[in-house]
């Protein structure tokens, strides 16, 4: 990101002047208040804000300048975990899942197979056939990464993903997207939770008022949120 | 990117759409169906009055009445141009074959005419008009022509009958186009309001599909196949009921109308009329999704 700013009409800018470099099969902490702009920050990312001022690369394209007809091919190599999850009540677990490959065109029979393999891998295969609103919280945000890793993409974003878990389930959901990283897929990771930055150490960048005002690696992240 | 598994999805979509709200979906067909049986009878209708027209103007011919005196020659001369003119086929009629005539026609009465010292009748030239020589317009023109010759003394071609017919055609054809149109309207406004709802109603689903990847295509095809599903569900249910209508009502209908000599040996509908609704069922479906997803989907 370069020199990137957004302002909507009437408010204080919302990001100002945020440069920023993340490499490819990088794990990055963002972290800061609420209302420090992370989420918008994130939603730069995969274009569901555009920057007022200023550049977004990815892979070396300039998503601030793609036309409309190409954001869906970006957003195929994105994965996304909502905050607010954007779970569909009237579908079953697994078709929310198959929800990433179904827009690919990708037959039904193949939907249904990758889409019980991403459930294996957050641990809810058996609930499968069952209504988001029938799961626990920390369950439904395990769909939701489910749906997000289901097409293996290049780039996780990931907006306060252990918000609503318990420090069991936490722990074991950092630890996959973890592993995820480890696959090389680069993670980004919203999050205002100090226990995770101690205990991940991973490259960490503060958000304050729309500034990145800190940035730190490894075991000094900690510090950060002091 | 498969085909047919994008197929196989907008269909499913499209078909989950209709059982998800089928009051509006029932409401749409409804319209649909009730435009496309309106439609459907005024074609009918407006087929039997062709047929009307045509049985009628089998009769319509031109009747040439000549001066005494007038040579052979200028006979044939005037039949070669009538005929190359018109198509038709034309005679010559002798005085005498022309009270022959009128003495059978008026029968008993007819009696009378032996007393006649002397035919006070003319020779004709009877020309049979071929349909597409039955243009008012045109005939008036030819008329007017033959009139001015110097050795015709009368043109006569049914012409109040055949102008007043040819009127009523064209007013019921007229009519029909603009009804027709109103209703096409119509049906399209309220297709693509049902669809409106639908795109609202699954509003959450278009915005997760854009934010995993949907192109707009894909997004807005099931809405496309919806419209067209309610249009070609329209075009079954208005045939149906045309068919009712030829085959309960048209027996009668006919039965009220024999002395015109139509709509006999006739039931069941035209297989033309059939391949138009759901033709124009179709059309107005899809028209009316691309309406609304025009104006409503914003994606």
């Amino acid at each position: 990101m370069f020199h990137v700013t957004k302002a909507y009409p009437g408010d204080p800018p919302v990001l100002v002047d945020i440069n920023l470099d993340v490499q490819k099969g990088e794990f990055v902490f963002l972290t800061g208040p609420s209302g420090a702009g992370k989420s918008t920050l994130l939603k730069l990312m995969f274009v569901a804000e555009r920057p007022t001022r200023g550049q977004v690369l990815i892979s070396g394209r300039n998503v601030a300048r793609l036309r409309e007809g190409g954001i869906p091919y970006l957003r195929r190599n994105i994965g996304v975990v909502f905050q607010d999850f954007k779970l569909l009540p009237t579908r079953t677990v697994a078709e929310n899942v198959g929800f990433t490959l179904d827009v690919l065109g990708t037959p039904r029979e193949v939907v249904r197979a990758r889409s019980l393999k991403a459930l294996k891998s957050v641990g809810l295969e058996h609930k499968a056939d069952v209504l988001p609103p029938k799961l626990s919280g920390g369950e439904q945000q395990r769909v939701v990464i489910a749906r997000a890793l289901v097409n293996d993409p290049a780039i996780l974003l990931a907006d306060e993903p252990t918000g609503n878990l318990d420090p069991r389930l936490t722990v074991e959901i950092m630890d996959l997207l973890c592993d995820v990283n480890a696959r090389g897929t680069t993670v980004v990771v919203a999050t205002h939770d100090a226990s995770l930055i101690e205990r991940y150490q991973k490259r960490t960048l503060r958000l304050e008022r729309g500034t990145l005002v800190a940035e730190a690696l490894g075991h000094k992240a900690a510090a950060l949120m002091a | 990117m498969s085909v047919t598994a994008s197929l196989g999805y907008f269909s499913r979509t499209a078909l989950n759409g209709i059982v998800r709200s089928p009051f509006v979906h029932v409401i749409a067909v409804a319209s649909l169906a009730i435009a496309l049986v309106g439609f459907g009878l005024a074609r009918m209708a407006s087929a039997q009055l062709d047929r009307l027209l045509v049985a009628l103007a089998g009769e319509v011919e031109m009747t040439v009445y000549l001066a005494d005196g007038t040579t052979p020659e200028k006979i044939a001369d005037l039949q070669a141009a009538l005929s190359q003119r018109t198509g038709g086929q034309t005679r010559v009629v002798s005085p005498s074959e022309a009270l022959g005539r009128l003495a059978s026609e008026l029968g008993e009465q007819g009696q009378a005419l032996e007393s006649l010292e002397e035919n006070p009748l003319p020779w004709s030239v009877e020309v049979s008009l071929p349909p597409l020589a039955r243009e008012p317009e045109q005939l008036e023109a030819l008329a007017e022509r033959v009139r001015s010759l110097p050795f015709v003394t009368q043109v006569d071609y049914g012409q109040e009958a055949l102008e007043r017919l040819t009127a009523i055609a064209r007013a019921l054809k007229l009519g029909s186009l603009i009804a027709f149109v109103l209703v096409f309207l119509t049906a399209v406004v309220v297709v693509s309001a049902t669809l409106q709802l639908a795109i609202y109603s699954r509003r959450e689903d278009i915005e997760i599909q854009k934010l995993v990847g949907a192109t707009d295509r894909f997004v807005r095809a099931p809405f496309l196949i919806e419209g067209l599903l309610q249009g070609v569900v329209a075009a079954a249910l208005a045939c149906a009921a045309l068919w009712a209508f030829a085959f309960f009502v048209g027996p009668k209908l006919a039965a009220l109308f024999s002395f015109l000599d139509v709509g006999k040996g006739r039931s069941g509908i035209d297989p033309r009329l059939v391949l138009e609704l759901f033709s124009l069922g179709a059309g107005m479906g899809l028209l009316g999704s691309i309406v609304a997803v025009r104006r409503f989907l914003r994606v």
